[in-house]
């Protein structure tokens, strides 16, 4: 009995602890995840969006994915170029980079040396 | 940019309330900064809605909450691009607009928004040499040594005599370009 109730006291504890380290941890790697999505082809912003969300399992908000693109772009590793649509609301495309390509390499070999041990 | 067209009035009237807010607070930025803005957020609110089309008022809100408040989520996309318009124009009023938009992002905001106010008293001090030349200058004394003005110049020696004009213009330079180089190095730190 009295086992059974610190199970039921610390169970959920460690669940909330283990939910706030993934979300710092996905945080973390979001860089790496959005340079991954754009390695293969290019891609707008809602569309990066909805790939992390099926491919990467991570769910990030305009509000996140926005400013963290501007800061890539800034930093050189992506590019960007805004596109016409028949709709007459354009999409901005953003490709990676020759230094994102470069950077995404380190980023790769950085995990596998660090977190796949 | 061409304003995103909604069936409902109620929808409408909510979206432009929201792009009125995301003007005021890109007004700081060029131009050309400001409608790549516009043109972003817009394309956002766009595309979610395309994909959400069942309900139009659900979709809109759901798209801007995600989103967030123009004041903050732009906050950083905004300071951004101002310290790039401030280096890339040499102008001193974007740099006072980019050091104030930038100012709750650390300690060396705060320094170069101070280098910059004492920058600007360069301006006021030459023309106080001009008008008060007895009272201004670089004046040293026992244990004492400042740049400005005093009203007792007896006690204390002024040293840079009829240079002191040149002398405001070269350090209001070197100071300037300082704060320029300090912001590049800061924006290059920047994670």
């Amino acid at each position: 009995m009295h086992s059974t109730s610190q199970c039921y006291i610390f169970a959920p504890v460690k669940n909330e602890f283990i939910k706030n380290w993934e979300t710092q941890l996905k945080k973390g790697l979001l860089p790496y995840f959005v340079l991954k999505a754009l390695e293969a082809q290019e891609r707008y912003g809602y569309e990066l969006i909805q790939h992390l969300k099926d491919d990467f399992n991570t769910e990030v908000t305009e509000s996140t994915m926005y400013p963290l693109l501007t800061r890539l772009q800034k930093e050189e590793l992506l590019i960007s170029k805004w596109i016409e649509q028949p709709t007459g609301i354009p999409r901005k495309y953003y490709y990676i980079s020759e230094n994102g390509r470069i950077n995404l390499a380190a980023m790769k070999k950085s995990i596998d040396e660090n977190l796949t041990k | 940019m061409k304003a995103i067209e909604f069936k409902q009035p109620a929808s409408q009237r909510v979206y432009n309330s929201y792009i009125e807010r995301c003007k005021r607070v890109v007004k700081p930025l060029s131009r050309q900064d400001q409608e790549e803005c516009l043109l972003e957020i817009n394309s956002y609110i766009y595309e979610y809605i395309n994909d959400h089309s069942d309900d139009e008022m659900t979709a809109l809100l759901n798209i801007l909450d995600r989103i967030g408040d123009p004041e903050i989520t732009l906050r950083e996309v905004v300071a951004g691009k101002k310290i790039d318009q401030a280096i890339k124009t040499f102008n001193i009023k974007h740099l006072l607009q980019a050091l104030f938009l930038n100012l709750r992002n650390g300690v060396a905001y705060i320094l170069l928004a101070l280098m910059t106010v004492m920058l600007l008293t360069f301006p006021v001090l030459i023309v106080l040499k001009l008008v008060n030349p007895a009272q201004t200058g670089i004046w040293v004394g026992p244990g004492v040594f400042f740049f400005g003005i005093t009203d007792n110049p007896k006690s204390l020696r002024e040293i840079s005599g009829d240079f002191f004009i040149p002398v405001v213009i070269t350090l209001g330079v070197l100071l300037y370009f300082l704060i320029i180089y300090i912001l590049k190095a800061i924006r290059k730190k920047k994670p």
